[in-house]
């Protein structure tokens, strides 16, 4: 073939040459009729002025060559295009006529364990621009006259730096079809304006489970470069800019279930972009669908508790107590039942992009940060709520026994008098043995044993030994982003941590002991592990990890494509069961007889609470609230832990959260006056 | 190949009817054959690639094409049968008329702006449309074959070498003040060929190169700043810089200037060695190729025809380029020789162009291929060109 063409080629250019050697030739030939017809030529140029001279025939070759030169360049340049390189022609030709046109696929709705929907989707008519478009005035006045909006939010919202400097900026989500088929009809005056038809989320119980489930928005750069490393494996979904995607909670854990996989349809098309014939297609496939394990009842009563709680100690005079946690657990296989934290926000907000100002917002201090999940990501000191481990670890290593007993005045010098200790009950309360111990929340008790952990030549850690053997200092590993580890101080913390003191300040002594004892000091837990730890003393040791997935509906909305089995986490192990039984029947003995006034508002459930006071002492701040309690205290199920902070008294604040959501989960308000209780 | 066949046999035909022509007056006398049967078919080769651009676009009219066609014959057939020597003597006349006809855009009640073209006129009563800087290029080439005919083959004095390029210099700046710079071009192109063939001395001719090549560079460099300056487009417009650059580099902008340039090129490109074949060209059938009728047109001829079509055509032309060159030489009239050198100017100027544009050669100027493109303004004017070069073969003698 080639070889063929070169002939051709050749063969043609040999007929120009011809052509135009004729041409001149024939001048030579004599046929140049001013010579013949003066019979001499002109001697010199300036010759005879009524005749033409012979310099015409240097003239016409010049032109002849000029015109064939303009021939071979542009036979020269067809050659390299139209036989050299026609292949790579053809393929953008071919490229120019077909398009990708994806489709997007709705986002999986999340829905309660009992099949109610939290989140669900709604299709929305976006118009949307890339960020540069904010400098054509012409096109965003435009914008804001078809649009109804202020020229001023147009701009911002094409501007708003929340949202990927490369990715397209929504203007306004719900436009009206009339408005979009405007849009499409003046492409002109709309150049660079974009409409996508979006799923929108919807939530139809509001800002319910809002830290739970999180929330959506368009990808941002950092997550479109990620995915690109690992996005080898076939299958796996791939972005692109301006796609939705779970920003945070459940949305974000499981983005991989949630997200559809977008349709493709390769389609031949004109120059206009009318589509002129289509090729097989792969219809979008929605992302499946999840159920949580909440309930959605029981996650309402967690959030009405907080609110109550806040509420009671607003009134006892607490009134910088604007946030707190509610966790229920299933105790039986971790279940996450309820999860609530104080302040909220309302996640329909970030629809179609949060503006700046609802974004500085939800960060900000006056804001009390109400985006962050408090139940897991809050670390606070445990306060009293640790006594149960303290006490299993005293009985575990002999360092306060069952039997034995110890007389509180009040004012303990076990460290000398120096190193004097309040009881919170300084009135003292008398000769007490652990169990009491634990039910009054007595401090001295704890300080005997603090001291007793400290002296001890063979276990002065095992106080901190049994809180981790219990899962504190560790990562439940929910199934959620951003949990926190909570903190169990030992020796070679408090010396790394305060490595720019004196030795002798950051040495470990008879004090810290006697804070973390009790729940104070450097020690800190999140309110989920407190629950975790609660399942597993109402549960005979064994502590499931705690979750929030309950099951991944198939795609074809039959059966679960994806179920969650029940893991079990830890057991936290004790010496025998009476050791358990003594904490257990201590806890019972808080719900019903350390007060009355305690006691008053559980008298009216059917069953029988075992639970936990704390107060958490943080200096220059009010106390921090702990309530902790498992029902029914026979036949364990439910756990709930709250925290308010700088509630006051863990009775006068987070009991009240734990209480409506007992009352909620078995029908059975809690009737009981609102009194100020002294437990701590 | 055909096109062989045609040269080789044409140029037998040729031989014979000189030698006929030499005993008896006929037909090869009054007509060069070698130019009628490269116009007749560069006409005819246009003709089918406009019949194929009407099936896709119709806004190609084939009928139009054909009435362009038959009234270019007549103009074509009394511009031949007409003694042209007598227009040298009216060479201011028709300079003013040059003017007047390049300006006629801007008279009101013969202006005719419809879907945002400038540069055509309406003839009142008869509702024509007409591109009047099409009929200015041949005018153009009569006043300066005119005057350049004044100095007998040797411009003696700068003076009037000056003077001459002044003349050039009336029509050029007329043409481009009224909008069209690729039609400036062109009168340009030809009016320094036929400047060049009236005898100026080399150094002048160098000289003026090496000045207008300044003259451009100064003005490309300095329209931003005088841009800048008034605060809006003044010398270069703004389209025209972009296609400047483009044309360094078809890719840069790929959805502006650079999209006809590059979805041009790739209809070339695409059409290989055979091309696609007749309405199968996918570049300009479905809309990619602007302007595929007219501006590039050849662009569509080689989607549809490959690098042979593309061959054929440009042995069309340099039939009839050479031929028409061969004219001027055998004419003893020097205005009319001047003539058929600036309709050869003109034909070769808009071969490059037009070629040139649609290959990534020249930059993207408005002008049409002869001929081919659709457009009945262009068609009648060069066949009439035709007709001119033709009166002057049959004029070639001193005597007639």
């Amino acid at each position: 073939m080639d070889a063929q063409i070169v002939v051709v080629i050749a063969g043609v250019i040999l007929v120009f040459v011809i052509i135009a050697s004729l041409v001149v030739l024939r001048t030579n030939g004599g046929r140049f009729t001013f010579d013949t017809q003066n019979g001499t030529r002109p001697r010199a140029t300036e010759g005879e002025g009524s005749t033409p001279g012979v310099t015409f025939k240097g003239r016409f070759t010049m032109l002849a060559i000029g015109a064939g030169s303009i021939f071979a360049a542009i036979i020269a340049r067809l050659w390299s295009m139209q036989m050299v390189s026609s292949d790579y022609y053809e393929d953008l030709a071919v490229q120019n006529q077909t398009r990708t046109v994806t489709t997007p696929a709705p986002r999986g709705r999340i829905l309660d364990r009992n099949g109610r929907p939290l989140v669900t989707n709604r299709a929305s008519l976006t118009v949307a621009a890339y960020r540069d478009m904010a400098d054509n005035t012409i096109v965003v006045r435009h914008l804001s006259n078809v649009l109804g909006m202020p020229y001023v939010a147009v701009r911002r919202n094409i501007q708003d730096y929340n949202q990927g400097a490369q990715s397209l900026h929504t203007i306004a989500t719900d436009v009206r079809r009339s408005t979009v088929a405007h849009i499409q009809e003046h492409p002109v005056d709309f150049a660079g304006v974009e409409v996508v038809e979006r799923t929108e989320r919807v939530y139809p119980e509001g800002d319910l489970a809002a830290h739970v489930l999180g929330y959506t928005g368009t990808i941002t750069q950092e997550q479109l470069e990620g995915q690109s490393e690992d996005g080898t494996d076939a299958g796996a979904i791939h972005y692109e800019s301006g796609d939705i995607v779970g920003q945070a909670g459940v949305e974000i854990q499981y983005e991989s279930l949630l997200q559809g996989i977008r349709g493709e349809q390769t389609v031949q098309v004109d120059a206009s972009g009318n589509v002129t014939d289509a090729t097989a297609a792969i219809p979008p496939e929605p992302g499946s669908d999840i159920k949580l394990t909440l309930d959605i009842d029981i996650q309402r009563a967690c959030e009405e508790g907080l609110d109550r709680a806040l509420e009671v100690a607003h009134q006892f005079g607490f009134t910088n107590a604007k946030c707190g946690a509610c966790v229920c657990l299933d105790c039986t296989n971790g279940d996450i039942l309820g999860m609530a934290s104080a302040p909220t926000f309302d996640p329909s907000v970030f629809i179609g992009g949060v503006s700046n100002d609802d974004w500085a917002m939800l960060n900000s201090e006056d804001g009390g940060y109400p985006m962050i999940n408090r139940s897991i990501a809050g670390e606070y000191m445990s306060a009293s709520t640790i006594k149960p481990l303290s006490a299993l670890a005293a009985l575990e290593y002999d360092i306060f026994t069952d039997t034995q007993s110890t007389v509180c005045e009040g004012w303990w010098t076990g460290m000398g008098e120096s190193n004097g200790r309040w009881c919170y009950n300084h009135s003292g309360h008398g000769t007490i043995n652990l169990q009491y111990g634990l039910t009054m929340s007595c401090d001295v008790v704890f300080y005997e044993i603090g001291k007793g952990f400290y002296d001890s030549e063979k276990n002065p850690e095992g106080l901190q030994e049994v809180f981790r053997r219990w899962g504190l200092g560790e990562a439940t590993g929910v199934d959620l982003p951003g949990e926190g580890v909570g903190r169990v101080p030992d020796a070679a913390w408090k010396n790394e941590y305060f490595s720019s003191w004196d030795d002798a300040d950051r040495t470990w002594n008879p004090g810290d002991m006697c804070n973390i004892v009790i729940g104070q000091g450097d020690i800190l837990v999140t309110p989920l592990q407190m629950a975790c730890v609660y399942a597993g003393i109402a549960n005979g040791g064994k502590e499931f990890t705690p979750h929030i997935l309950l099951s991944a509906l198939s795609r074809d909305g039959v059966g679960d494509a994806v179920t969650y089995e029940p893991r079990e986490r830890l057991t936290g192990e004790f010496r025998k069961d009476s050791d358990l039984e003594l904490v257990k029947n201590g806890l019972i003995g808080v719900i019903y007889d350390e007060s009355p006034s305690q006691a008053a508002h559980f008298t009216n459930l059917d069953v029988t609470v075992a639970g936990k006071t704390g107060t958490g002492e943080k200096s220059g701040q009010d106390d921090y609230g702990w309530f902790v309690a498992y029902a029914p205290a026979d036949d364990p199920k439910y756990v709930i832990a709250s925290v308010i902070e700088q509630g006051g008294f863990g009775s006068n604040s987070a009991l009240y959260a734990v209480r409506t959501v007992l009352g909620s989960i078995y029908d059975s308000p809690d009737t009981a006056s609102v009194t100020m209780g002294e437990s701590q | 190949m055909p096109q062989t066949a045609t040269d080789a046999s044409s140029d037998a035909l040729k031989r014979v009817n000189r030698q006929v022509s030499a005993t008896r007056g006929s037909f090869s006398r009054n007509v060069n054959i070698p130019l009628l049967v490269a116009a007749v078919l560069l006409i005819a080769y246009g003709a089918l690639v406009i019949w194929s651009a009407s099936l896709t676009m119709p806004e190609a009219s084939f009928p139009r094409h054909l009435l362009g066609i038959g009234l270019g014959a007549v103009l074509g057939v009394l511009c031949w049968r007409t003694d042209l020597r007598g227009l040298s003597n009216i060479t201011t006349p028709l300079l003013i008329l040059d003017v007047i006809v390049i300006f006629s855009p801007y008279i009101p009640g013969l202006s005719y702006n419809a879907m945002g073209m400038t540069g055509w006129i309406q003839i009142p009563f008869i509702g024509l449309t007409f591109q009047p800087v099409e009929l200015a290029k041949i005018i153009t080439v009569f006043v300066m074959a005119a005057y350049g005919a004044q100095y007998n083959g040797h411009i003696e004095t700068v003076r009037d070498y000056v003077k001459i390029c002044g003349m050039l210099a009336i029509p050029f700046c007329a043409i481009i003040l009224a909008g069209d710079l690729g039609s400036g071009l062109v009168v340009f192109f030809s009016g320094a060929i036929i400047i060049m063939m009236s005898g100026p001395k080399k150094e002048w001719v160098l000289s003026t190169i090496a000045i207008i090549i300044g003259l451009v560079a100064l003005l490309l460099a300095a329209d931003s700043v005088v841009d800048r300056l008034l605060g809006h487009d003044v010398l270069l417009k703004q389209y025209q810089i972009n296609r400047l650059l483009v044309f360094i580099d078809p890719t840069a902008d790929t959805s502006g200037s650079g999209y006809n340039l590059m979805q041009s090129l790739i209809a070339v490109g695409s059409g290989g060695f055979f091309g696609k074949g007749i309405g199968a060209a996918t570049q300009a059938g479905e809309g990619f190729l602007p302007e595929a009728h007219t501006d590039f047109v050849f662009a569509l001829l080689s989607e549809e025809f490959g690098f042979a079509g593309a061959l054929v055509l440009l042995a069309l032309f340099a039939l009839l380029i050479f031929s028409a060159i061969r004219v001027a030489f055998r004419s003893s009239s020097l205005y009319l020789k001047l003539v058929a050198v600036g309709v050869v100017g003109i034909w070769m100027f808009q071969l490059l162009e037009n070629v040139g544009m649609c290959i990534g050669l020249m930059p993207i100027t408005g002008i049409p291929l002869p001929f081919i493109s659709f457009g009945s303004s262009s068609m009648l004017m060069q066949m009439a060109n035709v007709g001119i070069v033709q009166s002057i073969w049959r004029l070639r003698s001193k005597t007639a």
